[in-house]
């Protein structure tokens, strides 16, 4: 396994555009919302609100056992020829496993590892996992096709999942998602020509208090309005081109772990972990 | 301190920190008096804890409001092997956003809540079930976790005590019926997320076939503050039936949308219209779902409640998990039920016929009202089909689906009449009158 593991995605940055009404805070990085309405909180920063700097990063390997199935790389770079569960990924696999009496405990945490890696969980993926747990690849599908999160097939440098269930919808949910739609000019669940966007509906996020809730790979993004839509994107977009420093504040802060390859934006799919290294 | 609003009539206990990054720290917990109360506890004793939660009052959070004390008197006192206690996080009740505001801004305190509760059950492993689309509040747990791991409050001889607890975040992969505990539990095992047939209970054989507990986020929340400060403090807030404090966590149209924490009990107008500022552009209220979407439909007219367990079924609902949606006038009803029973039908795990049937042909037919291509019989259909997915399956998925949309066909039956008749959205058609 190369040293270069794939790439972080990163839409920190600096403030941009001005609040779009009283209660709505400034465009950090095309997140409108990114941590709620803050309403009496607006004090704190994007990154103290997310604990990026408690957090740090996730070591790859997984640090600790109890915290080692927390998936911490939902990565913009996705590489779907990745090779799945070497090096710290290897160690990462073993600890899970020993997490639980039964190895079978450990299939939902290496089907969220491989979709780390890969950005998606194929045929050749679960028949990996089968071989590691003792189980039939045919079981591992039954399981693997039960959760919503497994994408069958590889999906857009972003994912973008729109919330329309009730408590967004009420607020907007189906204009957002109609947005996003429209400004990429894509049917739901198809990738732009790009590579860059697959948008889609989800189902209730858990953020309800911040409506419209968006999910697009790891974060989320908050109070977002089909207004918000064209700055998100374009946020996006620019997010690829820039450096480390766009991550936020102590972002650094956990960076001494085993195996922590740098987080940061940048580099295209070209530039992540070749797939050719053997 | 709510998030991301406050309120001077709050009683801020579990939600005295958000808003505060340094609470989440192990130091930063630790000087708001964090793990004094699980030094206490094994001081107390495993009896003395389940008697003292017991005395306390406190019910579950998550939705069903069963006595937690009691809850924990089921486990075996005689250990024979491994046995678990589950913290459920996979919140994803529609409307439902308290647990992820508890654990990102406080993981100590759910942590140590779960270990004063696995020790008091004699549980050797706590497995935190995270959904996993929780990325960001995940990898704060997991933060935590390790913080616990390296100073002595998690694995082996924890406080120098000689007690053994394991704790490990789980991530779930999308998928709202893992909330119901047995279903949870297969997930944990890695099989699909289908809930099983009680009993036996999970007291008996629950999670790898071995005695377990599992408890809401913020019902072991509050288990620190309960030892901390005793049954009797406990009791001083809420009502008889409910005691203690809840987080509300109000969506929907009102003016400032958010977790508020108040004594249960609490009346439900004074926290629409005075903690949450009102209902949205001066427009009026239509309907509130008290507990998420699970739960039967209030119209405007029955709200006048005090927001406790009892209340709320007097009035014809459940309070669930707190998740106050609210609706104004312009609200359609049908559009807002099809939506709700499209996600059942999505989330059906496809075990029970009732359901796996129903939850899909409740939502053809609200789709087809809907686009106003509905008839009169259609509604008598719905009935029918509510009627036979309710009480006939393992789990209430299906019940939660027939609560909607019997309740509106109920209260709001002339929005369904309006979309028959007038092949057309009533209320829409007024909101642009």
């Amino acid at each position: 396994m190369s040293a270069e593991l794939p790439t972080g995605e990163v839409i920190g940055g600096a403030p941009a555009a001005g609040a779009t009404g009283p209660t709505r805070t400034p465009l950090v990085g095309g997140n409108p919302g990114w941590a709620g309405e803050r309403g009496d909180f607006s004090h704190l920063s994007e990154a103290d609100i997310r604990g990026d700097s408690y957090v740090g990063r996730r070591p790859l390997d997984g640090g600790v056992g109890g915290a080692v199935c927390s998936m911490p790389y939902q990565l913009a770079a996705k590489e779907p020829d990745a090779p799945l569960f070497e090096g710290p990924y290897a160690e990462r696999a073993e600890k899970i496993i020993a997490r639980y009496p039964d190895k079978r405990g450990a299939l939902l945490p290496l089907l969220n590892l491989a979709e780390e890696v890969r950005g998606y969980v194929g045929p050749d993926a679960m028949a990996r996992v089968a071989e590691i747990l003792g189980l039939s690849p045919a079981y591992v599908r039954g399981v693997a096709t039960f959760y919503t999160m497994y994408n069958r097939q590889p999906v857009g440098r972003y994912l973008v999942q729109v919330c329309t269930n009730v408590a967004c919808n009420l607020c907007g949910g189906d204009e957002v998602l109609q947005a996003f739609l429209e400004h990429l000019d894509v049917e739901p669940g198809v990738t732009t020509p790009d590579g860059n966007f697959t948008v889609m509906e989800v189902e209730c996020l858990g953020a309800c208090g911040f409506p419209v809730a968006v999910q697009i790979n790891s974060r989320y993004f908050e109070n977002v309005t089909p207004e918000d839509v064209p700055a998100i994107v374009a946020g996006l977009v620019a997010g690829e081109d820039s450096s480390d420093a766009a991550d936020g504040s102590g972002a650094g802060a956990g960076a001494s772990t085993a195996g922590g390859a740098p987080r940061r934006a940048g580099a295209g799919s070209s530039s992540g972990a070749p797939a050719d290294e053997a | 301190m709510a998030y991301p609003f406050r309120h001077e009539k709050e009683t801020r206990i579990l939600s005295e920190y958000f808003g505060d990054p340094e609470a989440r720290t192990l130091d930063g917990w630790k000087k708001r008096g964090g793990y004094q109360a699980l030094r206490k506890a094994i001081e107390m004793g495993r009896d003395a804890v389940i008697e003292e939660v017991k005395a306390s009052g406190l019910r579950g959070r998550g939705g069903a409001g069963f006595p937690t004390g009691v809850k924990w008197s089921f486990m075996p006192k005689e250990k024979t092997g491994p046995s678990y206690l589950l913290v459920n996080s996979d919140e994803s009740e529609p409307g439902a956003f308290k647990d992820r505001e508890l654990i990102r801004w406080t993981p100590h305190q759910l942590i140590e809540g779960a270990l004063i509760g696995a020790y008091a059950i004699q549980a050797d492993h706590v497995y935190i079930y995270v959904r996993g689309e929780f990325f960001e509040p995940a990898q704060v747990v997991a933060r935590a976790i390790e913080e616990a791991y390296q100073n002595g409050l998690a694995g082996k001889n924890i406080l120098g005590t000689g007690i053994d607890i394991d704790v490990t975040l789980h991530l779930g992969a999308g998928a709202y019926i893992c909330g119901e505990e047995t279903a949870l539990m297969n997930s944990l095992e890695g099989r699909r997320g289908q809930p099983r047939v009680k009993p036996p209970f999970p007291a008996v054989s629950g999670a790898f076939g071995r005695p377990t507990t599992i408890n809401n986020v913020e019902t072991l929340c509050a288990v620190p503050h309960i030892i901390n400060k005793g049954a009797a403090w406990y009791r001083g807030f809420g009502t008889e039936k409910s005691p203690g404090t809840k987080l509300f966590n109000v969506s929907g149209h009102v003016v400032r949308r958010g977790n508020y924490e108040f004594p249960l009990g609490f009346p439900m107008h004074e926290l629409l219209y005075d903690v949450c500022g009102g209902i949205r552009d001066g427009r009026k209220l239509k309907a509130v779902i008290p507990g998420g979407s699970s739960v039967p439909i209030l119209a405007a007219e029955e709200c006048d409640i005090n927001l406790d367990y009892e209340s709320v079924i007097a009035a014809g609902s459940m309070l669930g998990t707190a998740s106050v949606i609210v609706m104004d006038d312009r609200t359609c009803m049908v559009k807002q039920v099809r939506r709700m029973v499209e996600f059942y039908a999505h989330e059906s795990c496809g075990q029970c016929t009732p359901c796996r049937e129903g939850t899909a042909w409740v939502a053809k037919i609200m789709r087809r009202i809907e686009a106003g291509l509905g008839t009169e019989a259609d509604l008598e259909k719905l009935v029918d089909l509510s009627t036979n997915m309710t009480g006939t399956t393992i789990c209430v998925l299906s019940d939660s689906c027939a609560a909607p949309v019997m309740s509106s066909l109920k209260k709001f039956k002339d929005d369904y009449l309006g979309h028959i008749h007038h092949g057309a959205c009533p209320v829409a058609a007024a909101a642009v009158a």
